[in-house]
């Protein structure tokens, strides 16, 4: 069979023309992992500055400091993860920190009643989790089910889906936050694959927390907590389905040209469908982590997280009007906006400036990546 | 839930009966309007003292709890119940001191008296103050909370040391007050204790828990955080755990909710400074009913106090009763 149009059109996306020359080459490979270089930058101003504000013995480039980043990116980046699918589409998520919320608070709901029912822990936990990506990706696929059959706008189903959300998270919630999880919960939300003792007596642990207590414990720190490892199973798994497979194609070929899809037989109302549930699923996870994480079920949790997600969306390089960008881009995106924070923090910046600078990295940022468009179309029309 | 369907039922009983409702109750005593600023367990608390003070007095409450805090939330719920038109007292946590003075003195100029609780209008002194047409504010003052927590803070960390203030949102008066109080007392009282600084979470979790790690790094020998709320310090609390700094690094938690309580337990928090919702709708509703009365030497001014909970006094039940009981 004949390869359709518009997963050619796709294709051309990635593939680089044959005639160039070494400088244009150069600028080409440099501005494709700009937002790579931006955050790398960004690390090296930190590292050299926090020593020379807070003190020679304050670092950056610690082992505790990237833990704590990692873990701070899991709920943005899966928030973010769902979203670039949807806005590579040409469509946008607004419901997904609800959804977080709503999956949050379903989860540990389904989790308690799990256990009080007799269920060992790691079975109520994937029942947990079993809860948050069935209920959330049931939300996802009412927005889809709107956007797609309905053709009602996006933005104004997945509003109106968020607060249809949120009510029925305050409803199931006693109190907006679910508590009397079962001891142990914690465990599962800050324990780690890996831990690593500093200095004396130190050393490595794998799989089960050392028994250190007092100083000692002080010293240790959690490599891969299983919020980060769940996240970077989720990322991966994310970036084969958008590169390699039929299902990313039929994605960036939606939101490059729905009419060219739709008559090359892309079965474009399934595919917008499925792409809403997977948004949900993914903002799902984030809900059910977090849950994990703080023992308790919120209803709120999520609310604040939205714009975080699609600044790092944006930042990372994916097109608001559909069509292209990349899962890599979106790490990197949430990876500077969690590298912003600490850095200012342990700058010890007012925290009014600190608005004003993410505020204003974000408007960089973006107009960096407009440029580097600008760059890329003229080197390639030479 | 079930309270909330319930809430809803009486809503939809009183609107279809509204009329004759209007007629029986006039005759049978006062009705009083009861509007807090947000659901959340602190209001719901305080509901529940509502509702015992008005069972004890044979009055008839009508409550309604706005979904969120705000001006623009709270107003049109206010506006709705003026214009029932049975409703005698308004027991109110005005959700901003200044811009609901206007429509208060609307519900003022309907036949409605008004009694702030939790929250007050101008600067809070009805005698003197620039607003002084409500019958009286009972509450406990969130600078004074902010004081007594500082103090609670100073005494677990031995009177030295650097201690860090995580809180919410910069323009809410509530949690800027706290941290006012917290500030003062820490300039004024505790000459070894170092303020390190104050970040604010936006209400996100997440963020608190990385602002306080990347704090303990920037500060390794911080001695305690002061969380705003009970979402502040269980992020801030979450952190310290997880750099091995559980009971090294004192964290003090605003609000004695169950999770507040449930955390203090796991040793994420160690200190809760407990406000008394209950006695504050209590109160309120007894003020009320002995203005219909026609008492006249009623205080403009009650404060309600704190009780501070730790792990060697949460199981006592002195101290325990303050903790906000919510039925499910």
């Amino acid at each position: 069979m004949a390869q359709p149009d518009p997963e050619a059109a796709a294709k051309a996306e990635f593939a680089a023309p044959k005639t160039r020359s070494t400088t244009d080459q150069i600028i080409l490979s440099i501005i494709q992992v700009w937002a790579g270089v931006f955050l790398a930058i960004l690390i090296l101003v930190f590292v050299i500055s926090i020593p020379l504000v807070s003190g020679s013995s304050v670092s950056f480039l610690t082992v505790r400091n990237s833990q704590n980043i990692l873990v701070a990116i899991t709920p943005i980046l899966l928030l973010g993860l769902g979203q670039t699918f949807v806005i590579i589409s040409g469509g946008i998520d607004l419901s997904v920190g609800w959804v977080m919320s709503f999956a949050s608070v379903i989860s540990a709901l389904a989790l308690r009643e799990a256990y009080n029912a007799g269920l060992a822990l790691p079975l109520a936990v994937v029942v947990g989790f079993g809860t948050a990506v069935i209920g959330s990706g049931f939300v996802g696929f009412l927005n889809g089910v709107i956007i797609a059959k309905l053709k009602v706008p996006p933005f104004i189903v997945t509003l109106g889906m968020s607060f249809i959300v949120r009510g029925a998270a305050l409803l199931m919630s006693e109190n907006t936050t679910v508590i009397g999880l079962p001891r142990g919960v914690r465990d599962y939300g800050n324990e780690s694959l890996l831990y690593f003792i500093r200095g004396e007596g130190g050393g490595f642990y794998f799989f089960t927390k050392p028994e250190i207590s007092g100083e000692m414990l002080r010293r240790m720190d959690r490599i891969i907590s299983y919020p980060v490892l769940v996240t970077v199973i989720v990322v991966a798994i994310s970036i084969f389905v958008l590169r390699r497979t039929k299902f990313g194609r039929h994605t960036y070929a939606i939101g490059g040209n729905r009419e060219a899809a739709v008559r090359a037989g892309v079965p474009v109302d399934r595919h917008i469908i499925k792409l809403y549930m997977l948004s949900a699923a993914t903002a799902g996870i984030a809900g059910f982590l977090s849950m994990l994480r703080f023992t308790a079920g919120s209803a709120v949790i999520g609310d604040p997280l939205l714009l975080s997600s699609i600044a790092a969306v944006i930042i990372g390089g994916v097109s608001l009007f559909g069509g292209s960008g990349s899962l890599v881009g979106t790490v990197i995106g949430s990876l500077i906006i969690a590298v912003l924070t600490t850095g200012l923090v342990m700058l010890n910046v007012q925290s009014f400036w600190q608005f004003i600078v993410v505020g204003a990295v974000v408007i960089l940022a973006v107009l960096i990546d407009q440029s580097r468009d600008m760059i890329k179309n003229k080197i390639e029309t030479r | 839930m079930r309270k909330l369907t319930k809430l809803g039922a009486v809503a939809a009983l009183t609107v279809a009966l509204s009329s004759g409702a209007a007629l029986s109750q006039e005759m049978d005593g006062i009705t009083i309007g009861f509007l807090p600023g947000v659901v959340d367990p602190f209001y719901q608390v305080m509901e529940l003292g509502v509702n015992a003070a008005a069972a004890e007095l044979g009055i008839t409450v009508i409550t309604q709890i706005p979904p969120t805090w705000g001006v623009e939330v709270q107003t049109p719920i206010l506006d709705a119940m003026v214009a029932r038109g049975d409703i005698d007292y308004l027991v109110i946590a005005p959700t901003d001191k200044d811009q609901m003075v206007g429509p208060l003195q609307n519900a003022l100029e309907a036949g409605i008296k008004i009694i702030t609780v939790d929250t007050f209008l101008g600067d809070g002194d009805y005698a003197d103050g620039p607003v002084t047409f409500p019958l009286s504010y009972i509450g406990s003052d969130n600078v004074e909370g902010g004081r007594i927590s500082a103090r609670g803070l100073a005494k677990a960390i031995g009177g030295e040391g650097k201690v860090y203030i995580n809180s919410t949102n910069p323009n809410v008066s509530s949690v800027e007050g706290r941290a006012i109080g917290f500030n003062e007392v820490m300039d004024n009282e505790y000459p070894d204790i170092e303020v390190i600084g104050l970040d604010f979470n936006l209400d996100d979790m997440n963020t608190a828990v990385q602002q306080t790690a990347a704090t303990l790094e920037r500060v390794p020998d911080l001695a305690g955080v002061f969380g705003t709320n009970v979402f502040s310090a269980q992020g801030a609390g979450t952190a310290v755990v997880n750099a091995g700094l559980g009971g090294a690094v004192q964290v003090v938690a605003y609000d004695a909710t169950k999770f507040a309580i449930e955390q203090l337990r796991e040793g994420v928090v160690s200190l809760v400074l407990a406000q008394k919702p209950f006695d504050m709708g209590y109160l309120a509703v007894s003020f009320a009913a002995a203005d219909a009365a026609g008492v006249t030497s009623l205080p403009v001014r009650v404060e309600t106090g704190f009780a501070i909970i730790d792990i060697d006094n949460v199981d006592d039940p002195e101290v325990a009763r303050f903790i906000y009981q919510v039925p499910e």
